[in-house]
Formats: structure tokens, sequence, C-alpha cells
């Protein structure tokens, strides 16, 4: 059950054969022979009750981590919106057998971090302490307290969060953004208001508890200085008699994008940059053949320093202090977003450098050392990760999430080396809108509208609830 | 490696067992003809090695009218080498599968990447080429200049509370140059010639004011060799010239408002400047703000958040610099409570401290929170290259300075804790600062 991969790093092996043995220092030097990298499988146990326990054993450091998490997939919260979120909260005030201030206090006692929220929860401790930190974990999610007070605490304070949110730019772009992507009846374009919270009730956050906090589906991963039969014995006597509703994973229906690309708008008199959001959906789950192409595509386009973006967005034109891209993949429908907070008088010629570097790698090959350059950066990030036990569970736990092949971490390196600049291409043009994508701008309008509309795509203007407001 | 030395003891009655656990952090530390200070630390756990460069120089280096010079730095030394080409650096780093950054306090500017071990000389080499012969021109300085400008609104102007500690470092530092935030005037960066930059370079970053600290998967023999190749012909300078400010004590409350378009929310914040990392009493006060707001049972967090709910939030910290410190407590109101509100009940648990004793409960629970804080601070070789070069670089050349830190926590008692909470944290020692919404234009 437990055994040890390992894997060579390929990408730098061919370097080797020509080390060199003089000093020179106008050439960049030559790498020594690939490390290897070896990580261990977890152990893994299967609980009657839907939980599936992953212990990675660590014992460089006296610490020990456990994380609990239900995959419940998508959680559509309609007119509710807040109460799935509010109820991870009230998780963390109090038991059954404990007011909040003495689960408080039993915690940082520890010197513990115990925290829980809709999906889970965390406990880190000192080895000393982790089977206590364990148990209030345990305690958290088994028994919450679920009084008015506290509810009526946290709902106070989500109130005046929302306030607080409302001329905080970044905030207003990261809701709007997915509203307008997904529409606000999606589970992840939806989101809470000053009008959905001050209606949630304590029930409200009850019914969702036991629709969602749950043995089903859950996978409580323990990382550290731990032996796994220990791990075992303490998994058992906390969880192993628990029991909860049957999750099912959602299924959430397709979103479109645009048909042709456009620009929503969404004012922000405040701004003194504008949040630029270039965005489509995409579908491209783990196992997806396009997976590695696709991943490629966007650390050339966006991945970093060195990527299309920020070399023409910030080091080129000085527009932006970053610019960057990301792909999502996974079971549901995903994103991708190129996204750079620019100042205000050159939002409308970012706008137009944003689409030409996505035109640019859909239309023309990426260079041999651009995608050779790609793939080290990930092979070198595979094995910087060894230094994080936690990378290890969660590789195992991915697996299993997303029925991914047993040996999909193993092969990793060699899917990704084995991508060619077709393959880059191709992903490109699949996955990275163009002329039928949207460019969200969160901004002060008054001095971006009129450069905007000069571009040749339709404006379409929100306020930052993504309802459409008149144009003037 | 990380070796870990146990300490059984053996206590009667109803006591958990006290154990106390302390990683040993092992390292080798030598000076280089030119100068340079050289920390390795050896770990072969995974394939990694971290080398970075900590250049003692920072804001607190530089001038009135032109400030900003130490950050601007931070970009520029990345612009390319006389080996290097423009914009290659990262790039270089990136196609070897490494990652690259650095960052710049009052104090420092910290340069590191980290490799996978296979790639360690080319760690040296960019680090080498970096401290020998960066390209310093000026389509470097203007391309940075920009970049540096966005870095500002983002990080300060366009972010809500960005410019809370430049306010209050402007007030509580009057005459040192912690007056000024490490990013700088952006009118002084832009009347800066380049002839000024290339100035600063050469005074602040040459071998005699750094330290290279290498932590990983190496072999130290094999890499005392490969440094003295790469760093060797790095001439060595003349010493640096740093005088500290004496800024006269403050001996009455001060008080400031200012406004910020990004908030809906004021703030209210109190500021009392303490002494600075290398004093005992900077790790008491770490220790006070452990007590007051680390954790939900902590003495703010419980009576303001939880207890009365008038507050969304509230914290206390040790902003802890070389010369001076700045001990920091703020909290943002719920339920519209008002600010002098919130500030009357901080005070109410300052004032406990300095009266009473904690409780015996109270401190070995501190105790057990910074030593599991602790444990997490050397998890990784980038930390433990960073925490020994900050032991060298600011605790007199105390490289060890990292595994004496539990010892130094242990041995702090609640007697020292009432004592600093007296000398330090008065009402007419400190800044007042109400951080308010600007007014909708």
């Amino acid at each position: 059950m437990k055994k040890v991969i390992i894997i060579l790093l390929a990408v730098f092996l061919c370097h080797y054969a020509e080390a060199q043995t003089t000093f020179d220092r106008t050439h960049q030097p030559e790498a020594g022979p690939a490390p290897v990298i070896s990580f261990k499988d977890p152990v893994i146990y299967k609980f009657p009750n839907g939980m599936i326990v992953l212990v990675v054993e660590d014992h460089r450091l006296p610490r020990v981590s456990a994380s609990f998490y239900i995959d419940a997939g998508l959680v559509t919260e309609g007119k509710k919106a807040g109460a799935y979120g509010l109820m991870g909260q009230m998780l963390n005030e109090g038991t059954a057998a404990m007011p909040k201030a003495q689960f408080d206090e039993a915690v940082d006692k520890l010197g513990a971090d115990v925290s829980l929220n809709s999906s889970g929860g965390k406990a880190d401790a000192l080895t000393r302490y982790f089977p206590q930190a364990l148990e209030l974990l345990s305690q958290g999610l088994q028994t919450p307290a679920f009084r008015n007070e506290e509810f009526e605490k946290l709902r106070s304070q989500a109130l005046t969060g929302k306030q607080n949110e409302s001329r905080n730019v970044k905030a207003v772009s990261g809701q709007v953004v997915n509203a307008l992507l997904y529409g606000t009846d999606n589970p992840m374009g939806e989101f809470s208001t000053e009008e959905t919270i001050k209606n949630l009730t304590l029930d409200d956050v009850k019914s969702f508890y036991n629709k969602y906090i749950t043995p089903s589906r859950s996978y409580l991963t323990i990382v550290g200085d731990i032996k796994p039969a220990l791990a075992k014995q303490l998994a058992e006597k906390l969880f192993v008699s628990w029991k909860g509703s049957n999750l099912a994973l959602p299924v959430i229906s397709t979103v479109k994008n645009p048909v042709k690309t456009v620009i929503d708008l969404v004012d922000m008199p405040n701004a003194v940059q504008s949040e630029i959001t270039v965005s489509n959906l995409i579908t491209l789950k783990l196992n997806d053949p396009d997976l590695f192409a696709a991943k490629l595509a966007n650390a050339i386009l966006g991945g970093g320093a060195e990527a299309y973006l920020f070399k023409s967005l910030r080091e080129k034109r000085g527009f932006t202090y970053g610019a960057y891209s990301t792909i999502g993949s996974g079971r549901f429908q995903e994103t991708f977003k190129a996204n750079a907070a620019v100042r205000t008088a050159k939002t409308d010629s970012a706008v137009t450098e944003f689409l030409a570097q996505i035109t640019k790698i859909r239309s023309q090959a990426v260079s041999e050392e651009d995608l050779k350059n790609a793939k080290a950066r990930y092979n070198g990030s595979f094995a910087l990760n060894m230094e994080d036990p936690q990378v290890t569970a969660s590789y195992s736990r991915n697996i299993l999430i997303n029925n991914l092949p047993k040996d999909y971490y193993q092969t990793y390196l060699q899917k990704i080396n084995a991508v060619s600049v077709a393959d880059v291409q191709f992903a490109a043009q699949k996955y990275f809108g163009y002329d039928n994508t949207r460019v969200i701008v969160v901004g002060n309008a008054g001095q971006v509208r009129e450069n905007l509309k000069r571009l040749p795509f339709e404006v379409k203007e929100y306020d930052r609830f993504a309802q459409p407001v008149a144009v003037k | 490696m990380l070796k870990l030395k146990k300490l059984t003891c053996w206590t009667a009655g109803m006591f958990l067992c006290q154990q106390s656990m302390a990683q040993k952090v092992e390292f080798t530390e030598y000076d280089m003809p030119n100068g340079l200070h050289v920390i390795l630390h050896q770990d072969h756990t995974a394939p990694v090695v971290a080398v970075s460069v900590m250049y003692h120089v920072g804001s607190k280096n530089e001038v009135i009218g032109r400030t900003g010079f130490a950050h601007f730095f931070e970009h520029l030394l990345f612009e390319g080498t006389d080996n290097i080409k423009r914009g290659e650096f990262m790039k270089i780093v990136a196609a070897n599968g490494g990652e690259n950054n650095a960052n710049t306090t009052q104090d420092r500017t910290f340069y590191y990447e980290v490799f996978p071990s296979n790639q360690f000389k080319l760690g040296l080499w960019l680090e080498s080429e970096r401290m020998l012969h960066p390209v310093i021109n000026g389509i470097g300085v203007k391309t940075q200049n920009e970049v540096v400008k966005e870095e500002k609104r983002m990080r300060v102007d366009n972010k809500p509370y960005g410019n809370l500690i430049s306010a209050i470092f402007k007030n509580i530092f009057p005459k040192h140059p912690y007056n000024w935030a490490p990013i700088g005037s952006m009118a002084d960066l832009d009347e800066a010639k380049l002839s000024e930059f290339q100035a600063f370079f050469k005074t602040y970053y040459v071998p005699n004011n750094a330290v290279l600290s290498i932590a990983g998967d190496i072999n130290i023999s094999q890499a005392r060799g490969l440094i003295s190749t790469y760093f060797g012909e790095v001439p060595k300078s003349e010493p640096i010239k740093y005088t500290k400010v004496e800024e006269a004590p403050i001996t009455q409350q001060l008080v400031d408002t200012v406004y910020d378009a990004n908030i809906q929310l004021p703030m209210i914040s109190a500021t009392y400047r303490v002494p600075g990392m290398d004093s005992r009493d900077s790790k008491i006060l770490e220790m006070i703000s452990t007590i007051l707001s680390n954790g939900a049972s902590s003495k703010l967090y419980k009576k303001l958040v939880d207890d009365k709910k008038e507050a969304l939030q509230v914290g206390s910290f040790n902003y802890a610099l070389e010369d001076y410190g700045a001990y920091i407590t703020y909290a943002l109101p719920n339920n519209n409570t008002p600010l002098h509100t919130l500030l009357q009940d901080i005070d109410e648990e300052v004032v406990k401290l300095q009266t009473n004793l904690i409780s015996e409960t109270d401190y070995r629970k501190i105790q057990n929170q910074l030593e599991k804080n602790y444990i997490s601070t050397n998890a990784k070789v980038l930390g433990v290259a960073e925490n020994l070069a900050d032991g060298y670089t600011f605790h007199h050349k105390n490289t060890a300075y990292t595994n004496q830190e539990p010892e130094q926590i242990r041995s702090i008692t609640r007697e020292d804790i009432r004592n600093a909470a007296v000398k330090y944290l008065q009402p007419s020692f400190r800044l007042v600062l109400y951080y308010l919404p600007a007014k909708n234009s």
C-alpha cells in the first residue's frame, strides 16, 4: 500500500552530458545531474460512513496537521445567498458541550490552530497536543451550538463587511466578474448582498448544516509527525460513529460565452487603477487530454514574469505592476482569465494589448524555447513542491476526488514533457477566447468610458451587483 | 539537517509534562576576503536549494529628497548584467525550473532564488552577476520607474487602509528615516539622475554589506569552492557609514487623522515607539501582542469582537525594525460603535497587563502558541536561509539567533511582561490615529 514513487526530472537530464569543467562567467552554468524526486503514497483508510482518511508521515518537525474536506461540489444558495458561508463560520462559535469562549480557550491553550468552514476545517498542533486539537475539530463539526446570539453577531459583522467592500475595487471586481460570466443564478456567479444577509435566519444556517456537513464524501487528511496506525485510531474514535446526510455531486447547467466580444464596464468613482479581466468559460477536466497543453499555453501567455502578458503590459509598456492569466480545471465549468490592475489613463490601450497578446498565442506558434522553458517551470515546481508533505497528500486526494488513474502524478511530468508546439496552439485556440470573450473593466467610468467606446466592441455598463445600468 | 533535540522532563502532579523540543538549525559560516559573509545550511530532505543575498540596505539608508531608492533597486537589479541580457534574468530562473523574488524593508533588501538542487551553480551565477556588474542604464530606470508607480497605486493608493503604516510612521518618526515608507516618493524617483542611482549601487550593493545565505540540498565543501569561484572577484568596497538618528521621546499623546477613498468603515489605531529588534524588550512586546490578539481567546478579540460585539476586527503587533519598533494596536468598529469606545476598551486591557501579572494559565498558553509559530518558521529551506541571514544582519552577527529564540521566549517571565507594558505602553508615549473614509467625491 505504501510505496515510494521516484521520478526523474527528464527535462534537466539533457544538460548534463555537456557539463563544462572550466569557469566562464560569460555563459550560464550547466545543470548538474537531474535530481531524483521521491514521494510516499499516503496510507488510506475507508470508514463505513463514507469518510476517507489519508495519512502522510513526516517526522522532520514536531507538528501534525489535519484537514477535513467535504466534497459537496458547487453549492447553490439562491435567495439564501450568504447562508452557506455563515453556516461555516457558525461552526467556530462553540459546541453543545462548550460555549464559544471555552472552546477558544481550549484551542489556544494548546497553541493550536483549529478552524472550521462550510466545507470542513483544519487542526494544526504540536505533536504532543494533536489528539486534543483533532478532538476539538471533530466536536466543532459534529455538535455545533448554533446559538442565536452568535448568529446575530456574525450577521452584523457580515453586514458591516459588505458595506466596507463597496469601495474596494479589487473585491468588487472579483464579485462582478464571476457574476457576469456565469450569471447571478449560477452557484459560481451568485453572491450575497446586504439584502440577502439581512433576510437570513438561524434556521437557514441549520438547514445548510444538515445537508452539507456530513461524513459522506469527506476526506480527513493527516500529515506530519504521526504514525498511520495512531492517526487511524484517533480518527476512528472521533469520527467512525458519525452519521450524516448522503451527498451527491450536483449537476450544474452549462453557461454560454457571448457571441461577440463585449466590454462590460463597472463604475467605481474612487478607483485610481482599472481592474481589467478578459475572460471566458471553459470545460477542462483534470483527465482531459488537452489539459497539459492548455496549462502550458497559459503559462506562456500569462504564467509569470517571462510570459507574453507581463512582458508586454509591464516590461514594455509599464501599464501595470503585473499582468497574468489563469486557467481553471476541474469537474465543473471553469474559467480562463487574463487580468491586471492598470492605471486609469491606459485602460483602453491595455484592453487592446490584452487582446493582441491573446491573438498572438492563438495565431502564431510559440517558440520551441518558450515551450521548453514553460515545461522546465513545471518540472522545477514539481521538485520544489517536494519540500511540502501536504502536496503529496493533496495529490492522492485529487486522484480520489477527480477519479483519476492511480499513476496520474507519477506520469505527470511525462505528460507535460510530451506536449508539442502544435498542441499548444490548438489549446490556445480552443480555450482562450478572442472574438467571443468578455472584457470586464472595473474602474473610474467617467475617465475611461469614451476611450473604451472607440474600440471596436460593444460597451455595456453594469453596477457593482452586475445589474445593467443605462448608458450615458 | 534539522536535528531534533529532545529534552525530556519528569514532572509529578497533575500538569502535563511540558516537554520542550527545539530544532537546531546547523550551519557553517565564514567571511570571504572581499568581506562577503557566507552562511551554509545543508539539508538533503528534498532536492531543493535556496540561494539568497541579504543586502543591509533599506529605505533608512536614503536621504530626504531621494526616497524610494532601495526599493527601486529591488526592481532595477533584475534588469540585466554584463553577461545577462536585459529582461533575461527572470526568464533564466523560470526556464530552469526555479522561483525568484526580492523584497525591501526599511532595513534590508532580500533577493533569492529557489531551484531544484542540480541548478545550484545557476543560482550562484545569477547572484554573483547581480553583485559584480549589473547594468544600470536609462532604459532600465525609465521602465522600472513606471512599474514602481503602478506598484504604489496597487499596494497603497487603490488598497483599503493602504496608507495606514506610512501615516503612523510619519508621525512617530519625525526625524529618523523610518519617517518615509520603503516605496518612497514618486517625485523623488522622477527627479533622480542616472548617476545618483549608480552611486547608490556602488555604496550599498557591495560584498562587505551583504550576506550570502544558502540552504538546502548542497554539499558544504563543494559549495565553498563554487562560492569562491563565483563571488571571489567581486571587489571589496568602502565600509558603510550609518549613524542612527535618535528620536526624542514622545511625552504627550499625538493625534492625527487621515482619509482614505477606498473604505467605508473607519479604523482607530494607537502606536507606541519601542526599542529595535535586537532588544529583549522587542521580544517581550511580541509576547504582549500574543496575549492581546493571537487567537479567539486572546484578551482583545474575546472582549471587543465576541463579548461586546463592538469590533469587526481588532489586533496588535510589534512592527520590529533595526533602530526602533512600532507597537501598533488597531480596531475596526461593528454596529457603528464610536472609535473612542474601541480605544477605551483596548486601553483597559493594556492597563490590566500593567497592573497585574498575567495568569499562569495564560502564560503557558502564549508559550505554546509561540512554540508552534516558531516551528513553522524553519519548515522550508528559503525560511532557513532568511532566518540565518537575519540573525547575522540584525542580531550582532549572531547567526545562531534563530536557534536561541525558543530559549529567549522561555526566559521571559510574567514580571517582564508587566514591566514592559508599564515602560512602553503609556498613553502619553503614543500616537492615536483616526483613519477615516474620505467623503464621496
